[in-house]
């Protein structure tokens, strides 16, 4: 009975302290005036939400090159990543160490470390100060993630249902189409959902490589939280986070915490 | 098609694309590093950006800063994160809403923590409004200097709130591997609850909890927005002096920079082999 | 259609698993061949390779005359089906029979009234629509099955169909084998390592041992007439006299024992000689207790009591032997006790020394 109490406390502090930082965010974003030591705004606006949604603020510019910028980062990684993580979960074979170590070589190694480089490497290809130009370079956070959740897809796929299809008189397009790609389906929208995530929170390969000039929802979020319009900093984080939490309450069901390509 | 011929066609767009941009990155920068810029007029390679870097007292501090950081949210972090799996692995009322609510913050972007811890802890913040209408404070410089603070509890605070989800569903997922059977035997052998933990679940999820704090680790260590939002203006977080420097008007210290980055791509690759010992399935383990 | 194999040889490099090494092997049409061995011995490499799913490193696959090697496996008339693949989780029941139908481009009703017919044919009639998970194991197989039979292929394959069912599912499912491949007239190879399950289902057994065929025959002829002592021991056999072969008897520790003909010119003809070694085998029901001609002195080391049948170890001139019995015949049987045993010459089988590895 004492132990239930003890866990059922732990549990709400657990759930309290994991809301708390997103409070005030939402609280601002629909405040008209919250001066210290108010608890509560004196008074409540949406005049943060419809300066965020006109155009003059930059906000849903931002929105539209993050969505842009993360949906082709992702879709790219999909493409190179689902082979990978075929041949990774499904094969053994000489130079896997290798091959694993440089696909977890970018998360361990910050951007900041690779970003300068990389700005000179694009600058001669004329990379630099445009959507392509950081679209490649999120890959290298984003494509590991894709590849080593479709690593772990792959190992538990059983590959004699393709065999068994193929002996039935399919294709080999008609093998993927009908049979292997429902099955991995659902780990692959997981592991899609984690790219896109990737590429969305990505912040300083986007500074370096867009250089100012590629203004996504992060870099719009920081220009505001630095400028003290606390309400549409808010705003804004709210909108920020939104998609993320939307596929998340979507698809709730494929993501059981199995998912081994979390990013920190 | 032999077996050897499939594999190297399915991995090679990954590699080629990733090894790309990553090697090219890394290289270019080392080379710069080197002060070898032929298009500076720069081509005889020497050390003088690692030393002048190493000799100033400005970097060490920096590079001291993000350790700290680094490492006290890492042990921080991880610990908590056992506590809630081991609470998590129960059931309660509520569970589930906090497993949706450890899921939930999986998704949200560390810039957008930081400025939620920078509004509950800063001295105007929410604790300190409370704190006044407590009656504990009189004014805001009377609370406690949490937020771009010398010690970096809030950058600390923001990793906390982070990571402890992070590891813990990582935690989560490796509990639900593990039999029940083996903290049965050993209860069954004499083992208290705790001695079955400590002695038996523990070792099983410690290559797990190692790998993760390794990722945790790297992450705080070499993230650059959440010091920017939530450091102190000196020193600064070991990324945002990169940064400054990097994009300093003198180009004559743009070595320096490069310098720098090949020292956290250094200390990164000591992670990296951590993790590929702790991490990566050695060759005769490997099921396929 | 007929199957032929020929010196069909498969190598995995850098893998510690068998080799299949010169297999031929004609399978008559119409026929159902066990392709029997212990597990590892290369039988599931060798459906694979006939379906055209893994290719031969040397070798020639012919159906109906025609060499297949060429032809990709959705084009060679030939279905195999997977002992772990029963039906594909996320189709329903329909679904899966309708599957390899729908790859042919066949239109929605044609498939519909095949998948139905066949659907009545193995009793699933009515639960077209259940999901894989939702029907029983018995039920699953008899899909994995119609899936197959649907498509109406030349040559048939199952690779292991009865191992992953208990033993009630398994006589069912055995019979349904047997019964579509009457009606259907198609030629099969079933694979198994089972034994007794190859004796009852087919009508002619391959077996394979360490990736080479050891002996293709009837069931009841590879029990009696194993060629080799390894595919006596995988029979069952356990009845071994070393001794040599004179002027149409054998010699051994038991005495002089009667040949009969036939038996005794086995390997004359490639010898050359009258006098050479070999073992004498017969099998354990064979032998008999009680007077009658040649009858031998024998003590009972001890019975073991197996259902059906007991087992009997007797002791002949310090050479063991096994019966197996009724166990009213045995029942009164005690340990140390003499009696007379029978080895009756019409089951006696000689294997010739040189074939003694087989």
């Amino acid at each position: 009975m004492r132990a239930d109490r003890v866990r059922l406390l732990a549990g709400m502090a657990l759930a309290l302290w994991l809301v708390l930082p997103l409070v005030p965010l939402a609280i601002w974003s629909v405040a008209h005036g919250w001066r210290f030591p108010d608890l509560l705004p004196v008074a409540w606006s949406f005049k943060a939400w419809s300066h965020a949604f006109s155009a003059s603020s930059g906000v849903l510019h931002g929105l539209g090159q993050s969505m842009l910028i993360a949906s082709v980062a992702t879709a790219l990684a999909i493409l190179v990543g689902v082979p990978a993580g075929r041949a990774l979960g499904l094969y053994r074979f000489r130079g896997k160490q290798l091959v694993l170590l440089l696909l977890v070589a970018p998360v361990l190694v910050p951007p900041i470390a690779i970003a300068p480089g990389l700005h000179g490497v694009f600058l001669q290809l004329g990379l630099t100060g445009g959507v392509p130009g950081v679209i490649l370079a999120h890959l290298i956070p984003v494509i590991p993630y894709m590849t080593l959740v479709m690593a772990a897809v792959f190992g538990r796929f059983d590959t004699s249902h393709e065999a068994q299809a193929r002996s039935l008189g399919a294709r080999p397009w008609q093998v993927f189409a009908h049979v292997t790609l429902p099955a991995i389906l659902p780990g692959l929208l997981t592991g899609a959902l984690f790219a896109f995530l990737v590429s969305w929170s990505q912040y300083l390969l986007t500074l370096v490589i867009g250089g100012g000039r590629v203004q996504t929802l992060p870099l719009v979020l920081y220009g505001f939280a630095t400028s003290g319009r606390n309400d549409l900093t808010g705003a804004i984080a709210i909108l920020y986070i939104l998609p993320g939490a939307l596929v998340l309450a979507l698809t709730a069901r494929f993501l059981t915490g199995r998912a081994p390509g979390l990013a920190p | 098609m032999t077996d050897r011929t499939r594999i190297f066609l399915l991995l090679t767009p990954a590699l080629l694309l990733l090894g790309g941009l990553f090697l090219a990155g890394l290289g270019l920068g080392l080379l710069r590093s080197f002060r070898y810029m032929p298009a500076l007029g720069l081509t005889e390679p020497d050390l003088s950006a690692y030393a002048a870097v190493l000799a100033s007292p400005g970097f060490l501090a920096s590079l001291g800063l993000s350790l700290w950081i680094a490492g006290v949210s890492t042990v921080i972090a991880a610990g908590l994160a056992v506590l809630s799996a081991v609470l998590l692995r129960q059931t309660f009322p509520g569970r589930a809403v906090i497993l949706f609510l450890f899921q939930l913050n999986l998704t949200v972007p560390h810039l957008v923590g930081a400025i939620g811890i920078l509004y509950l802890f800063s001295q105007s913040g929410s604790f300190a409004r409370l704190a006044f209408a407590a009656g504990l404070i009189g004014a805001p410089a009377d609370f406690p200097v949490l937020t771009q603070d010398p010690w970096a509890i809030g950058i600390i605070l923001q990793y906390v709130w982070k990571e402890v989800p992070f590891i813990g569903l990582i935690l989560l997922a490796n509990l639900q591997a593990i039999s029940p059977g083996h903290e049965a035997a050993a209860r069954s052998l004499g083992a208290s609850r705790w001695q079955a933990f400590r002695h038996v679940l523990l070792p099983m999820l410690m290559p797990g909890l190692v790998a993760a704090s390794a990722l945790v680790f790297a992450f705080a260590f070499g993230a650059y927005e959440i010091p920017l939002i939530l450091g102190a203006h000196a020193p600064e977080a070991l990324p945002v002096l990169a940064y400054r420097s990097f994009t300093d008007v003198d180009l004559a210290n743009r070595p320096e920079a490069y310098a720098m980055a090949m020292i956290i791509a250094l200390i990164g690759a000591g992670l990296l082999a951590v993790y590929a010992r702790l991490a990566l399935p050695s060759r005769g383990r490997d099921a396929r | 259609m007929m199957l032929e194999l020929r010196g069909l040889t498969k190598t995995y490099p850098g893998h510690d698993r068998r080799t299949v090494e010169g297999l031929s092997l004609t399978v008559p049409q119409g026929s159902l061949t066990a392709l029997l061995g212990p597990s590892g011995a290369g039988k599931s490499t060798v459906m694979q390779m006939i379906a055209g799913l893994q290719a031969p490193d040397a070798g020639d696959i012919r159906l109906g005359g025609k060499s297949i090697l060429d032809v990709p496996p959705e084009r060679r008339g030939v279905v195999l089906v997977f002992q772990n693949a029963p039906l594909f989780p996320h189709l329903t029941l329909a679904q899966n029979v309708g599957f390899g139908l729908r790859m042919r481009g066949l239109s929605a009703p044609v498939v519909a009234a095949e998948v139905a017919a066949m659907l009545e044919r193995v009793q699933l009639a009515g639960l077209g629509n259940r999901r894989p998970h939702e029907l029983s194991g018995g039920q699953v197989q008899r899909g994995a099955l119609a899936r197959a039979l649907v498509l109406k292929p030349d040559l048939l394959l199952l690779d292991e169909p009865l191992s992953n069912l208990d033993a009630g599912l398994r006589d069912e499912m055995r019979a349904l084998i047997m019964t579509l491949q009457r009606e259907t007239g198609v030629t099969t190879v079933v694979v198994t390592h089972d034994q007794a399950e190859a004796v009852v289902l087919a009508d002619r057994i391959a077996l394979l041992l360490d990736g080479r065929l050891a002996q293709v025959a009837a069931p009841r002829e590879i029990f009696a007439r194993p060629a080799t002592l390894a595919v006596a021991r995988f029979f069952g056999g356990v009845n071994f006299l070393a001794g040599r072969v004179t002027g149409g008897a054998f010699d051994c520790a038991l005495g002089r024992l009667p040949l009969p003909r036939g038996v005794a010119d086995r390997g004359v003809a490639d010898r050359g000689v009258a006098d050479r070694p070999g073992t004498l085998t017969i099998r354990p029901e064979a032998v008999r207790l009680g007077q009658g001609d040649g009858a031998l002195s024998a003590r009972v080391i001890g019975t073991t009591f197996l259902g059906t049948q007991t087992r009997v170890e007797l002791s002949v001139s310090g050479q063991r032997l096994e019966a197996l019995l009724a166990p009213e015949a045995a029942s009164a049987l005690i340990p140390g006790q003499l009696l007379d045993v029978t080895l009756p010459t019409e089951a006696l089988w000689l294997i010739p020394e040189d074939q003694k590895h087989g």
